[in-house]
Formats: C-alpha cells, structure tokens, sequence
C-alpha cells in the first residue's frame, strides 16, 4: 500500500514537474511586452520577442525565424493602434497558425490624441486609432499586466492562482517604484522640452512636462528649415533644456539643433533591451528618469 | 525539412515566377545598357502612389493602383522618346534623373500628404518571406501573360534591343516598340518590386543575365544568343532561389537580402569559371 501510494505521488510528481518543463509558447511584438508576460507567466510561459529592445517596432526585417515562432505560439501579444501594421498581419497569415489568439493590448488602455471625428488633412500625419507609445507610462504597465494576466489564465486555466500572485507582486513593485520616480521628477513639472518624433507623449503626460514642439512632425521627413529656425527660436528663447529622441534615431540631426540652443539631447531608450541594463519593464523607467532628471537640474 | 517547407514554400514558388520573366526581360535590359531602369520605374509607381495617397485615395486600394500604373506609363513614355530621338546623351543619364527626381518628388508629395504617409515606403521594401498563395497566383497569370506578348513580338523586340544608339535614331516605328518594351516591363517591374522589393528585382533582373552573357558565345555579328541565354539565366536563377531560401532558413537571415547576396556570389564563381575554362 505504501510502496503503491508511493509510487502514485511520484507518479503525480513526475507529471507535474513534466508540465512545469513544457511551458507555454507565447510570442510579443515587443521587448516590452515580453517582458511583463515574463513576470506574469514566470517559468510557467515561454516567451519570445519579436522586435529587439533597439529596433523601431514600425520596421521589423522578415526573417524565417519569426514565422517558425509565430507558428508555434498558442498566444501572440501585440500593442496594437497600427504601430506594427507594416509587418504582424503579413506575418500572422504567414505563420499558418489557426489556433493563434492574438492579444492586441491597446483595449483598455485611454489612448492619446485619437483624432475625434473624421480625419482631415488638415490635421497632419495622424495615427487614425491614436498614438501608439502608451507602453512608456508606467500606469498602462499595469493595464498592460492585468489583460496579459487575464489572457494567460484563459490558456491555462491551472495556473490562474499563479498568474494572480505574480500579477499582483508585479503591480505593488511597479506602483511603490511609480511613487518613487513621480517624487524625483516632482520638481520638474511643467518643465518645457522638445522632441524628436511624437513617441513620448504618454511619458510626457504622466510626468506633467510640457512639449514645445517636435523635430520631424512625420517619421522619415526632413523638417523644413523654417520649421528647424522656428523651432531652434523657440528653444532659445524659452531656454529649454532638454531634447528628447530615442535611441534608435540617427544622432546628427538632434545634436546639430541642440547644439544651437541651450539644451541637452537626451538620448533615450523607448524599449525594454534598448540599453543592455535595461532587463524588465521597471529598468525601462528608472533608466529613463535618471537620464531626464539628470538634463533637467 | 517539412517546416522548412511550410515556412519558404510560397516564398520559393514567388521567386521561381519571378525569375522567369525577369531573367528574360533582364536579357533585353543589359543588352540595351538601361541597367537601372527598373528602379526608375518602381521609385515613378511610388511616387503615383504618393499622389495618390494626396488625392484622399487608399494607398493600397485599386483606385491608387491604377494612379500608379498611369505614373508607370508616363515614365515609360518618357523612356521611349527620350531613347530614340536624344542619340547623344546616353539613356543612363535620363534614367538616373528620372530616378532621382521622382524620389524627391515623392518625399514632397508625402509631406503635403495625411496619414499612411509610411506606407509609400512599404512599396519599395516587398517582404519575399511573408508572401501570400493568392499574390503568387496573381503574379504568375500577369507574368505569363506579358511573356506570352513578348513571344508573340520576339522578332521586333529584339532587333530593336541589337540596334545601336545611331540606328535607332534613323528608325520611325521603334518608338512604338519601346514604348511597349517599357510599359510591360513598368507593370512586371512594379508587381515585383511590391512582393520582393527593389534590390532583389534588380539582382533577378541583372545577375542571371551578365551570367549568361559571360558564358555564352554571341552570334557572328555580335548579338544575343536568346534561347541558350535564357537557358542559363533561367538555371542561375532557379539554382540562386533554392541556395538562397535555405541559407535564409538555415542561418535565420532577412530573405531578401540573403538571395541578393547570393547572387553576388554566383556572379564571383561564374567570373571565375570563364576566366579558367572558357578564354
């Protein structure tokens, strides 16, 4: 009897430590993704990252790995608002994998400047669904987790228990270091900056600074020279210290204006692997509020 | 292997289609010395989509297709009276112009356009590895319909590209041949360019065809051997799809560039093979 109930609780022991070596395939558009499905999931999902933590998530080169990844995936999370509708579509059809849930994880999150109304040409270069950064605002990182969460419990079901308790440690860690970064940034507030493109809004906002103005108002066009005198006016005038771009940008163009004026081009990274001590999503923030603080003083 | 299958089947296929007109059209391009022609025509159809795209059109709806074939049209227009009437200055000079100024054109017409201003650049960069059955499929029926044009047209096709600049100056109808020479290549150039990009066209287009140029013999009075030339191209081609695909699968690397890679090698080895077998 012993040696049967023994070999019964090895039995269920072997299974369980055989599920626990199986873990879930899960595949993110980006690092940052992967990285809260990381401390959500723990050693229970696989994760893997499509886009590089330095790479602009708007380009991605093809490769066949991608596929092979995708085909594999039970769960495929992405940011949504058209940031990755250049290549995800393509390589979801590509990828042959019809039992695939795909996750867009804007759903929930309030998206800035969605044009209301119809879009005009008026208005510019607009994102038709809105500005598709809100990763870089800590308070989304937890709207984020919570929907990764709830996702991943609904492909295992069994570990919903788990999922809950890292969810709810990942919450507190990030909402006690939020508080902290608020408290470092807190004589700032209103600061006025620049920026090179308009993918630090979310930032922006959270943080309460103030944009004058942008480089280049549309990825990949040169800003006309009136708008650079315009704009290199402005910052003299206002003396501003600081110009964003993210790290990813080609420096010159950035560095020739801050070199005008009175500001210092901060160089940031936008992602989770844009700097190689940036590991998980907290990193991201403490990296990017050390380097502002630091151009602001 | 049956994931590499799964993975570059369609990917393989699509570039089996495109060799097979583009190694021919590529025979008629070196020989007549438009080498970049084909880039000057993929960057004019970009441009149409550009205005398109300013118009309130859709970029990658019919309406802007069709804006960006009459862009294509009119460049081939360009090609084929500029090339028979100014035997002076070499055609490379006006497809090098045309080139560049529909590029600058275009990032004008971007910037007083609203948004999907990002999608004029996707026409350019067609992504070889994430290629659909159906566009195969499409292409494929395009491709066989233009090459059965050129069949049909061999004989005039090809005493056109043989001329020299002075004779082609004197003949009346050779307009009209090029203007169909370089509309059909137009349409064939930009269904490429929007599957595979503008490099790997290029080196489909090109490569195959020096390869052939460089192992066989031309006729007495120094013209094209076709059919021997096609022959070569076409296993070129063939041989450079399937060695590119699978260092693409094999080493994890964009595809694209893996094939344009690929055939700068072959190119190097055919080189090599006539400079120690064949003179």
């Amino acid at each position: 009897m012993r040696l049967l109930s023994s070999s019964v609780l090895c039995y269920l022991f072997l299974a369980s430590s055989a599920m626990a070596a199986q873990p879930v395939p899960v595949v993110t558009t980006t690092t940052d993704i992967a990285a809260i499905v990381k401390a959500i999931g723990g050693d229970h999902v696989a994760v893997e990252s499509i886009a590089k933590g330095y790479q602009d998530p708007h380009f991605v080169e093809a490769k066949p790995s991608f596929v092979r990844v995708v085909n594999r995936a039970r769960m495929l999370f992405n940011v949504g608002l058209e940031l990755e509708v250049g290549w995800l579509p393509l390589l979801i059809q590509g990828a042959r994998n019809p039992s695939l849930m795909v996750v867009d994880l804007s759903q929930g999150v309030s998206v800035l400047e969605k044009p209301s109304g119809p879009v005009s040409r008026a208005q510019g270069d607009v994102h038709p669904l809105g500005n598709p950064h809100y990763w870089l605002d800590p308070r989304n990182g937890v709207i984020m987790a919570r929907r990764i969460a709830q996702q991943l419990k609904t492909i295992e079901p069994g570990d919903s228990a788990y999922f809950d308790q890292n969810f709810t440690a990942f919450e507190s860690d990030l909402t006690n270091r939020r508080k902290r970064w608020e408290e470092q940034m807190a004589p700032f507030r209103g600061a006025e900056l620049v920026t090179y493109h308009k993918e630090w809004e979310y930032l922006i906002k959270w943080l309460s600074l103030n944009v004058l103005g942008y480089v280049e108002d549309k990825p990949g066009i040169p800003p006309t020279p009136r708008h650079l005198e315009e704009l290199v006016q402005t910052m003299q005038q206002r003396k501003v210290k600081a110009l964003l771009a993210s790290n990813y940008t080609n420096p010159n163009v950035p560095k020739s204006i801050a070199d005008k004026t009175s500001a210092k081009l901060v160089m940031l990274a936008s992602s989770v692997g844009g700097e190689e001590s940036i590991r998980n999503y907290g990193d991201l923030f403490e990296a990017i509020v050390g380097k502002l603080a630091g151009a602001l003083k | 292997m049956s994931e590499f299958l799964a993975i570059m089947a369609a990917p393989f296929a699509a570039s089996l289609v495109v060799t097979g007109i583009h190694v021919y059209l590529g025979l008629h391009v070196v020989r007549r010395g438009v080498i970049f022609v084909d880039i000057a025509l993929a960057q004019i159809a970009a441009l149409g989509a550009a205005f398109a795209l300013l118009l309130g059109m859709e970029i990658h709806g019919g309406e802007a297709y069709w804006v960006s074939l009459a862009f294509t049209l009119i460049g081939a227009l360009i090609f084929s009276i500029t090339r028979s009437r100014r035997a002076r200055i070499p055609q490379e000079a006006f497809i090098g112009i045309v080139y560049a100024v529909s590029a600058a054109a275009a990032i004008l017409v971007v910037d007083r356009a609203p948004g999907g201003a990002e999608h004029v650049k996707d026409l350019l960069v067609g992504s070889l590895l994430f290629v659909q059955w159906g566009t195969v499929v499409k292409i494929a029926l395009l491709y066989a319909i233009i090459g059965l044009l050129h069949w049909l047209w061999r004989k005039p096709m090809w005493e056109i590209s043989n001329m020299n600049e002075w004779e082609k100056g004197q003949g009346r109808r050779s307009w009209i041949w090029d203007l169909f020479f370089y509309s059909t290549f137009g349409c064939v150039v930009n269904a490429s360019v929007g599957i595979a990009g503008v490099l790997l066209v290029f080196s489909y287009l090109i490569v195959p065809a020096v390869c052939a140029m460089l192992l066989v013999e031309r006729t007495d009075n120094g013209t094209v051997k076709v059919g021997k030339s096609l022959y070569v191209g076409w296993l070129v081609g063939f041989v450079v799809s399937v060695v590119g695909c699978y260092f693409s699968y094999y080493w994890d690397l964009p595809t694209g560039a893996t094939i344009v890679v690929t055939f700068g090698g072959t190119l190097l080895l055919v080189g090599l093979i006539r400079t120690l077998f064949l003179v």
